[in-house]
């Protein structure tokens, strides 16, 4: 119950800020800013609250279950949201970044609860493999903000429409850049989370000790990292790949990859449970 | 109040009248002087820009304002020129619509493009200029401290000042700026040796340190260019070469029909390029890129029209900020009014306090030597009574005068009063 209100509590802070944010292609008041600020910064500050409290809960939180984990994917964004509202005050980059913050906690209340089965693997191995796998998951998703902005503000400038309206917008230079790290580091993360949950697995004793190559997380995640790769290679070898909306077009289809993992994981999987088997049922579709 | 402005503007005369009415900082110092002597116990401001040329003339006593004509003739007699050659109509104001006028004139609503800023540092030299003259007093401090916080205001709570409106500042500050984070690091080519060119790179220069690089086809006038901005020249066979390498292009070569067709575009640039973004500003009349130069990935190209309807946008856009500014300005120059109007009652209402104070000190007097026999807390217990009676008697009329100040002109309240209670000026 104490963790429903709290995650109530930020969803809803950042739910206001959000709702300032769209308010802010209508009016640029003062006071909209301020109050942007206090919504954001209440939210973070609960959510941090939320976490932490987790952590005194669960032994392995906060990344101790799917929810959990999805929740801290969604604090790391809203940090750098923060951060980034405080550096570029008047950009408008909360409009993208805030509905991905608010859908990873909605994704969260779908998640399952029960405590992931890599804790019962080599500690380290495990944490490893799921820090690697969040901060990957939050370098896509900041690409895929990045190269959306990208595209909205190539075709404004395309199609000379007003790019001094209340939509503000980073230069495509800056999002480029931004595109372009984010790529690469979400191959680099992605790649070491899935090595690292390999050996996590081939750590384990017993019957857990085998890779399960046909398991639907395990293929969505491979699928994955495999376009981040092909996509960093091909930004290497092809000049026109590492500038420009290509770089946007990767990062949105790295995106639609995150997603089919992420949907995959949440409704299909039966590897992260603890009484993993070959014939187990899956444990999705925990509650608050 | 007595305060008068005559003058002439852009909606008065043209470029040529105002250029010989004009001043310089030294000539309004030497001509503010010699009109103290013409007009004593008058304060004066002399505010010259290149749209307005504008003297400002308070008195502190009704009787020593100056008479508009004589004010006008000063102007023109400094400059030593006839008033029919001058100007047919002039600007000339009184009282409220001095105040309300230096207002709107310090906001930049009265300027020739709205919103420009320069005005606001030209009115605050005008008034420094008659500060170390010698010829302003406390009156017109008030009245240019006001409009400078009044355009301070309009600044800050409208968005008139923020939509910029010449061609050059919107191509680099709005448009050139969308797709570059910095200029410090990129290569603009400047096509032609125009003059649109040299004002772009004034405003990019402002931006950042960008690497300069001049192609025209006479190489004297593209050096001359190439060397004021510490850029470098090209002949004209490089333009493919310059435009492959190009971050940013300027284009004001002049040329009778277009220089760079979409078909040697992308023959000659485009594979070279690797769909690195290009930012292309053609400010030549006509075009010097073909159109569909703009179709080439990561290829934003901007003829003329368009930034003129980037600027037209603007235009609308601090039109649509006139009422906030207007508003801020009503307000202001009601405040500062009804100030000034309180200030010429002050005499009227300390005459009035001391005239009731009087009799009220001698009644007491009186009263109490006739009653030896009251102790000290029955005197003070009358004391407050005849105090809080004065009080009584004085909060109707200075109630009167106060709104008589806040909601328009009290002199026929003060005259009035004056009368009634024999009071002197």
């Amino acid at each position: 119950m104490g963790s429903g209100v709290n995650m109530l509590c930020f969803a809803a802070s950042y739910s206001i800020a959000l709702a300032l944010e769209v308010s802010g292609l209508w009016t640029r008041a003062r006071i909209r800013r301020a109050a942007l600020l206090v919504a954001a910064l209440a939210g973070v500050v609960a959510h941090t609250w939320y976490l932490g409290k987790r952590a005194v809960e669960a032994p392995a939180a906060p990344l101790a279950s799917y929810q959990d984990w999805y929740v801290l994917a969604a604090w790391a964004l809203a940090v750098i949201y923060l951060g980034a509202k405080f550096y570029y005050a008047k950009s408008s980059m909360g409009l993208f970044l805030l509905p991905v913050v608010l859908g990873l906690i909605g994704a969260s209340r779908y998640a399952a609860t029960v405590p992931l089965a890599t804790f019962q693997s080599p500690r380290a191995w495990g944490r490893i493999h799921g820090v690697l796998l969040m901060l990957g998951t939050v370098a896509v998703l900041l690409g895929f903000v990045a190269g959306l902005m990208y595209l909205i503000q190539s075709y404004r400038l395309k199609h000379k429409l007003s790019t001094h309206s209340a939509l503000r917008l980073p230069s495509l230079e800056w999002l480029e850049r931004a595109n372009s790290r984010a790529l690469r580091a979400a191959a680099m993360l992605v790649g070491g989370g899935f090595f690292a949950g390999v050996l996590s697995r081939l750590a384990q004793q017993g019957e857990q000790n085998f890779i399960p190559w046909t398991d639907p997380v395990v293929v969505s995640l491979m699928a994955m990292l495999l376009w981040l790769v092909v996509a960093e290679v091909f930004r290497l070898l092809y000049p026109a790949a590492r500038q420009g909306r290509k770089v946007a077009y990767l990062t949105l289809a790295a995106f639609l990859f995150l997603l089919l993992v992420l949907v995959t994981v949440t409704f299909s999987d039966t590897l992260h449970t603890p009484d993993w088997s070959p014939s187990a049922e899956p444990t999705h579709g925990g509650t608050l | 109040m007595n305060l008068r402005v005559v003058g002439c503007t852009h909606h008065e005369a043209n470029l040529d009248v105002r250029q010989r009415l004009a001043f310089d900082r030294a000539e309004a110092a030497t001509a503010l002087a010699d009109w103290q002597s013409l007009f004593p116990n008058t304060e004066l401001v002399l505010l010259c820009t290149c749209n307005r040329v504008e003297l400002y003339a308070a008195a502190a006593k009704r009787g020593d304002a100056p008479d508009p004509e004589k004010l006008i003739e000063a102007l023109i007699g400094a400059r030593q020129l006839s008033r029919k050659v001058v100007a047919s109509e002039w600007l000339s104001l009184i009282d409220s619509a001095v105040v309300e006028h230096l207002f709107r004139v310090a906001a930049s609503l009265e300027s020739m493009v709205i919103g420009e800023s320069q005005i606001l540092a030209q009115v605050k030299q005008a008034y420094r200029v008659a500060q170390e003259t010698g010829v302003s007093g406390p009156l017109m401090h008030e009245l240019f401290q006001s409009a400078l916080h009044t355009a301070k205001r309009v600044s800050g709570e409208s968005s008139l000042h923020k939509h910029r409106v010449s061609i050059p500042s919107v191509a680099i500050a709005e448009l050139a700026s969308c797709v570059f984070e910095t200029f410090d690091d990129k290569h603009v080519l400047v096509i032609g040796a125009g003059k649109m060119a040299d004002e772009t790179l004034r405003y990019l220069r402002e931006a950042g340190q960008a690497r300069i690089h001049v192609v025209n086809r006479s190489r004297e006038r593209g050096e001359s260019l190439a060397k004021k901005w510490a850029g470098q020249f090209h002949p004209w066979k490089n333009l493919w070469d310059q435009l492959s390498l190009a971050d940013l292009a300027i284009s004001t070569s002049g040329a009778s029909e277009s220089i760079v067709s979409a078909v040697d575009f992308r023959a000659h640039v485009v594979p070279r390029r690797h769909q690195r973004p290009m930012f292309i500003l053609d400010l030549a009349l006509p075009r010097d890129f073909d159109p569909a130069v703009g179709d080439a990935l990561g290829v934003y190209l901007y003829s003329l029209d368009d930034l003129d309807r980037a600027c037209q946008r603007n235009r609308e856009a601090r039109a649509a900020e006139l009422p906030v500014a207007e508003r801020i300005i009503a307000e202001e120059a009601g405040k500062f009014l009804a100030q000034l109007r309180h200030r010429a009652s002050v005499p009227v209402i300390t005459g009035l306090r001391a005239g009731l104070e009087r009799p009220k000190s001698s009644e007491l007097e009186r009263l109490f030597q006739r009653l030896p026999h009251l102790d000290e807390q029955e005197k003070r217990e009358i004391q407050q009574f005849a105090d809080r009676l004065v009080n009584k008697m004085l909060h109707p009329p200075l109630e009167s005068l106060r709104d008589a100040s806040r909601n328009g002109n009290p002199h026929g309240l003060l005259d009035a009063l004056r009368r009634l209670f024999k009071l002197e000026d």
